[in-house]
């Protein structure tokens, strides 16, 4: 027995080994090469006779980065930047679509534009845990380390503390801004705002960096569409007519390259991180009156109409912009660059041999990295032959344009520069293609061991399984649920749509149950049998919130009419079901502790029912929390989605306009708090006040429902319905005859349903900020990190404490229940006890509860049984396809995803909480 | 209302005359024959695919009733000899027997399939689209699963709470109302990859996922797995 618990902890314990140890091997630091550039002799002077560099067009550079601006949001019909169109209509200013890459969100799109590298997917748990500042690019070589170094070179910024972050000391002046508030839209730009004209008339800085995100936060918010949207775009238009109308005026910005840019779109949801069209296609905009010498035969027509979903005009890698700003501020391309510099801006060099300078260089310097990945190809500056006709590998096609680029360069024939130009973008286009896409250099060994440690635990876990006597059908079930599961894991399809097969898998399971209990008897009215009800719960669930990529915006009860607009009542009706169903749950644990009290003097009535003035004072006490609640959750989406709440009284809503969000939350959180440690000495008082006998489990059913109303606090209001038809299922469940076994897998099938279910999917940009900030008014990791992970697994959490009551029949013996309710409830627990007599010669539900730890590690076995072998699936695969077109898209996020599901939920809220919530049932 | 209390009924068992011991065998091939013959139809056109095929599915499963199935009420096959004389007379009268019984299971089925319909859409079938394609996968699961099943079983509603509960001895009909039903479940399965094959769309790989269960199922149940009873344990 010992043994067994402590083979099921070592288990456990190295599933968050596993997890850390294959990420090393899977996310290694991208060695980089540190230094600045130094214009080096770019070779071929006889031939050139190249004079100096050429010459630079700017020297001052305004570089202001909207968050989460996306190409359409400036380029559409709609977009409210009516100033930067005409501009692009004047030819003052050159619109492109700049690919981002995948991971599309801020850190890493920073460091992809300033250093013109692609950054290690590392970046997105850097961009999470913000505090970190090993990922700082202080010794890399960025455009902002190369306008520092010029003479007089000054920066400063504003806006986004990520700027500060990652260039620490590198700031003249600057006022950073916590890019995770995102419940504010105003505030974070005024205070980007009210230092630019002051900064506009100082003529001592040589690169001004404003990085807006109040646009991004609106997305976050209420999505692209959202009302505050154009109002946005219309505010940073008229930064910008304020920027370029001083560098029209002002003599010391006469040469000014203003670039406005996003650095990331978002998709319909309003969110970022995947590898959507909307999510890759920020817009860029370069500006200035100067540019009209190379606009001259571009077409300039704006509004327009995109090409793809979100490609207007051309389309580059977000990295050209650093080389690009390499040649038109002079100074050398940043080392580590895999960007091409953008052709139209050659044009501004009339002569061409500064255009093959240009190129040049910027050539040699990915030659360089294309050399260090590939040592053993030829990339030297002599003509050489390569057979160049048979197949190529990529890095044999790379030395072929290289040598097509050295042949054009030496020889001494007249060509025409063009053609120079197009062996050179040949080459570099080519290169940032095969670079970008180069798998980065795993550490196979280390995603061997990492696999191999979770297999490890996978089969210690199995080890502490009891003996396998007989297999049962719930066994069967489970066997087959994760087999199928963890094959799954190898498409990338079913990855993207995992959704799918745990909807399938429950309503299959459902259905078996269903079956199971027909055997036993034949429920009369079988369309009303338990599981066929849980059935048809499930299949208004999974069509509550489409998910997944490929049809995630297809019509969804949420997005329907039924829900929306005029019928938000029909919405708030079911949400004020949901609070109120807690609140009378709530206040029966209230008045059912107040009784203790009453009755502690008389032992044996401990167990007692409490009168109706207890039931009064319950109430009494519940009240104010559960409105309070409600309140915040209405407040909080007349601000946050101002379509849901159109039925309301207008006064109620500017009434509710009024409170401050932050402390009415804090007012919610510890109302939970109060009652739950009020609860917690209650029970304990009665449980040493009984004289023998066991209780029902009562505290375990109280902390659970406290619980309950943490979770809908922590969603957004259109999903708290999901929480009441959740414990509607959980009502069904009880009436179903479930072993451990079997009620392990429900857990495991209806925490995964539920993720899902709540609009979640294995994609980083379907994890949901809106309501990590409750309660919170300054930036705190574990506070923000905890709201962050109850918001976005509220679901799984609700099932897997549910499962704890399930398997320990908590508070089966409730007081206040109607007297139908009550007799069904015992003649199930009767055939209960004669099933569980019959079938196992064991004692029923309570026994379990009560006995020794087996039932519990038994269940936390199969729980982890089930963590430890989706791990194994999701490392297998990611180590298999690590060169995989998709592997950067679907399935490391997918890795992260299991690694949260591993670590956070599975150690954290399944063997945690789940283990307090049983020790709270014993009492 | 213990649905064990009562006697269980037998397994059925096929005509032992040659031609019907050898078509039943066949049966499940050209279930699968017509299938795969409608198939690149039903993916062109699924509503006018799967009607066309509906049809010659229920040509097909009467004629298989007829052919070798014991109607309800006749009980058990027994094999007596009977005069010369008296052999034709009674054989025409059992054939418009069968007949009939095979068009009353037809019918049945056909109001089942309604029943089927409602479990697909329990299932995750398309609610608010779709319809025609939902009710035609229905109506081709019923004819599979249960046209077979009210010919031999007939309408009482004990059996069918039994054959819902698995209670049924296994055996050529009840393998296949079993297999139609895992197939059928198993054939959403593909359905989410990103192949983008036209045979994706809804309903057609649960259709296949039917047939396919259909023909393995009354394959088993007609040979090693005759008379034996599903148990779970």
């Amino acid at each position: 027995m010992a043994r067994q618990t402590l083979l099921l902890a070592v288990a456990n314990l190295l599933i968050p080994i596993a997890i850390l140890v294959f990420a090393t091997g899977f996310f290694p630091y991208k060695p980089f090469m540190t230094g600045l550039a130094t214009y080096e002799n770019p070779g071929w002077e006889n031939i050139f006779k190249w004079k100096k560099q050429p010459e630079p067009k700017f020297d001052k550079l305004v570089f202001m980065v909207v968050d989460a601006l996306r190409s359409d949001f400036v380029y559409g019909e709609d977009s409210g930047m009516k100033f930067v169109q005409s501009l692009i209509r004047d030819g003052s200013a050159i619109p492109f679509t700049a690919h981002a890459t995948s991971p599309t969100i801020t850190m890493p799109r920073v460091k992809a534009m300033t250093t013109g590298s692609i950054p290690s997917f590392l970046d997105v748990i850097l961009n999470f845990a913000e505090s970190d500042t090993s990922s700082t690019l202080a010794t890399q070589d960025t455009w902002l380390a190369q306008l520092k170094a010029k003479e007089g070179g000054k920066l400063v910024m504003y806006g986004d503390d990520t700027w500060l972050k990652l260039f620490p000391d590198f700031f003249t002046r600057a006022d950073g801004t916590s890019s995770f508030f995102v419940s504010d839209f105003t505030e974070v730009d005024n205070n980007v705002t009210r230092h630019v004209s002051s900064e506009l008339l100082n003529s001592d800085w040589n690169a001004m960096i404003l990085h807006y995100l109040g646009l991004d936060h609106i997305g976050h918010k209420a999505g692209p569409r959202s009302p505050n949207m154009i109002p946005k775009q219309i505010e940073m238009d008229g930064m910008v007519e304020q920027i370029y109308s001083a560098i029209e005026n002002e003599d010391h910005l006469e040469n000014t390259l203003f670039v406005l840019c996003g650095d990331h779109g978002m998709n319909d949801g309003g969110n970022h991180g995947g590898s959507a069209p909307g999510e890759t296609s920020p817009a860029l905009v370069f500006i200035s009156p100067k540019i009209k010498k190379i606009t001259e035969a571009i077409a300039k027509e704006s509004p327009t109409k995109p090409k793809g979903e979100f490609e207007y005009y051309k389309k580059i890698e977000q990295s050209d912009i650093a080389p690009t700003l390499a040649g038109l501020m002079g100074f050398p391309v940043p080392r580590n660059n895999l960007g091409v510099f953008i052709e139209d801006f050659l044009y501004f060099w009339d002569d061409g041999i500064d255009r093959i300078q240009l190129l040049l260089r910027n050539a040699k310097q990915i030659k360089t990295i294309v050399e260090a990945t590939y040592p053993s190809l030829g990339f030297s500056d002599e003509v050489k032959e390569l057979d160049c006709d048979k197949s190529l590998s990529s890095g044999e096609r790379l030395a072929c344009k290289w040598q097509n680029v050295v042949q054009s360069m030496s020889t001494v024939a007249t060509l025409h520069p063009q053609t120079r130009v197009n062996f050179l973008f040949s080459f570099l286009r080519d290169a940032q293609d095969t670079m970008s896409s180069t798998a980065s250099n795993y550490d196979v060994s280390r995603l061997f061991l990492g696999t191999f440690l979770a297999f490890l635990s996978f089969g210690l876990t199995f080890l502490t399984l009891p003996k396998l006597r007989r297999i049962s059908s719930a066994a069967i079930a489970y066997t087959l649920t994760l087999s199928l599961y963890g094959i799954l894991m190898f498409a990338s399809s079913y990855v993207e749509e995992e959704h799918n097969f745990w909807y399938w898998a429950t309503s299959g399971w459902f259905f078996y149950l269903f079956i199971s209990e027909s055997r036993k008897q034949w429920f009369p009215k079988f369309i009303f049998h338990p599981a066929i009800m849980l059935l048809l719960l499930h299949r208004i669930i999974r069509r509550w919130n489409q998910t997944g990529q490929k049809y995630a915006g297809a019509p969804d009860i949420v997005h329907s009419v039924v829900i929306r607009g005029p019928h938000s009542i029909i919405l708030w009706f079911l949400v004020g079901a949901t609070y109120t169903d807690i609140m009378f749950r709530l206040s029966r644990h209230v008045a059912r502790s107040v009784s203790t009290f009453e009755h502690g003097n008389t032992r044996d009535n401990v167990d007692l029912e409490s009168t109706d003035i207890n039931g009064i004072m319950g109430k009494m006490a519940i009240l104010p929390l559960t409105v309070t609640a409600f309140l915040f959750k209405l407040a909080f989406t007349a601000r946050d989605a101002p379509e849901l709440t159109q039925g309301f009284n207008d006064g109620l809503l500017y009434g509710l306009g009024t409170l401050s969000l932050v402390s009415v939350a804090q007012m919610v959180f510890a109302g939970i708090c109060l009652i739950g440690s009020w609860q917690i000495y209650a029970e304990n008082r009665r449980s040493k006040a009984r004289k023998r006998g066991a209780g029902s489990g009562d505290l375990a059913v109280a902390l659970f429902d406290l619980l309950a109303l943490f979770l809908i606090t922590q969603t957004k209001a259109e999903n708290i319905p999901l929480f009441l038809y959740f414990r509607c299922q959980l009502f069904f469940l009880t009436h179903i005859d479930l072993s451990p076994t079997a009620i392990a897998l429900t857990t495991i099938l209806l925490a995964q349903t539920s993720f899902f279910a709540l609009g979640n999917s294995n994609a980083i940009s379907s994890i949901s900020l809106s309501n990590s900030y409750n309660g919170i008014s300054g930036y705190s990791l574990p506070a923000v990190a905890l709201l962050l992970f109850a918001s976005n697994w509220a679901g799984p959490i609700f099932f897997s404490s549910a499962g704890v009551l399930l398997l320990g029949s908590h508070g089966r013996e409730q007081r206040f229940v109607n007297k139908e309710e009550l007799d069904a409830r015992d003649w199930i627990a009767e055939e209960r006890e004669h099933l569980m007599k019959q079938a196992t010669k064991e004692s029923e539900g309570r026994e379990r509860r009560k006995g020794a730890t087996d039932v519990w590690r038994g269940h936390i076995a199969l729980l982890t049984l089930g963590v430890s072998a989706g791990l194994v699936a999701v490392m297998a695969a990611c180590m298999v396809l690590r060169e995989h077109l998709f592997i950067w898209t679907v399935f490391s996020p997918k890795f992260l995803f299991a690694g949260a599901w591993g670590t956070f939920f599975h150690l954290g809220v399944s063997i945690a909480w789940g283990s307090a919530l049983w020790a709270a049932g014993k009492l | 209302m213990k649905i064990k209390d009562r006697a269980l009924p037998e397994a059925t068992n096929i005509y032992p005359t040659g031609f019907a011991q050898s078509y039943q065998h066949l049966h499940p091939f050209l279930v699968l024959a017509l299938g795969s013959w409608y198939f690149n139809d039903i993916v062109a056109n699924p509503i006018k695919g799967l009607s066309t095929a509906l049809v010659w599915l229920a040509v097909l499963q009467i004629a298989y009733c007829v052919t070798c199935l014991p109607p309800y009420g006749t009980g058990k096959v027994v094999v007596e000899k009977k005069k010369p004389g008296e052999k034709e007379k009674k054989r025409s009268s059992q054939v418009a027997t069968k007949i009939f019984t095979g068009l009353v299971a037809l019918i049945m089925s056909l109001i089942v399939s309604l029943v089927v319909a409602a479990t697909l859409v329990l299932f995750g079938a398309p609610m608010t689209t779709h319809h025609w394609e939902t009710l035609l996968c229905a109506g081709h699961m019923s004819l599979l699963a249960t046209l077979p099943l009210v010919y031999v079983r007939g309408v009482e509603g004990q059996t069918w709470q039994e054959a819902v509960a698995l209670l049924l001895p296994v055996d050529d009909v009840y393998g296949g109302m079993i297999g139609t039903f895992v197939g059928a479940w198993l054939g959403a399965v593909p359905v989410p990859l990103d192949w983008d094959r036209a045979w994706q769309r809804w309903p057609v790989t649960i259709v296949t996922g039917a047939y396919v269960g259909y023909a393995i199922g009354k394959s088993i149940g007609a040979t090693w797995g005759k008379g034996g009873k599903i148990v779970f344990v």
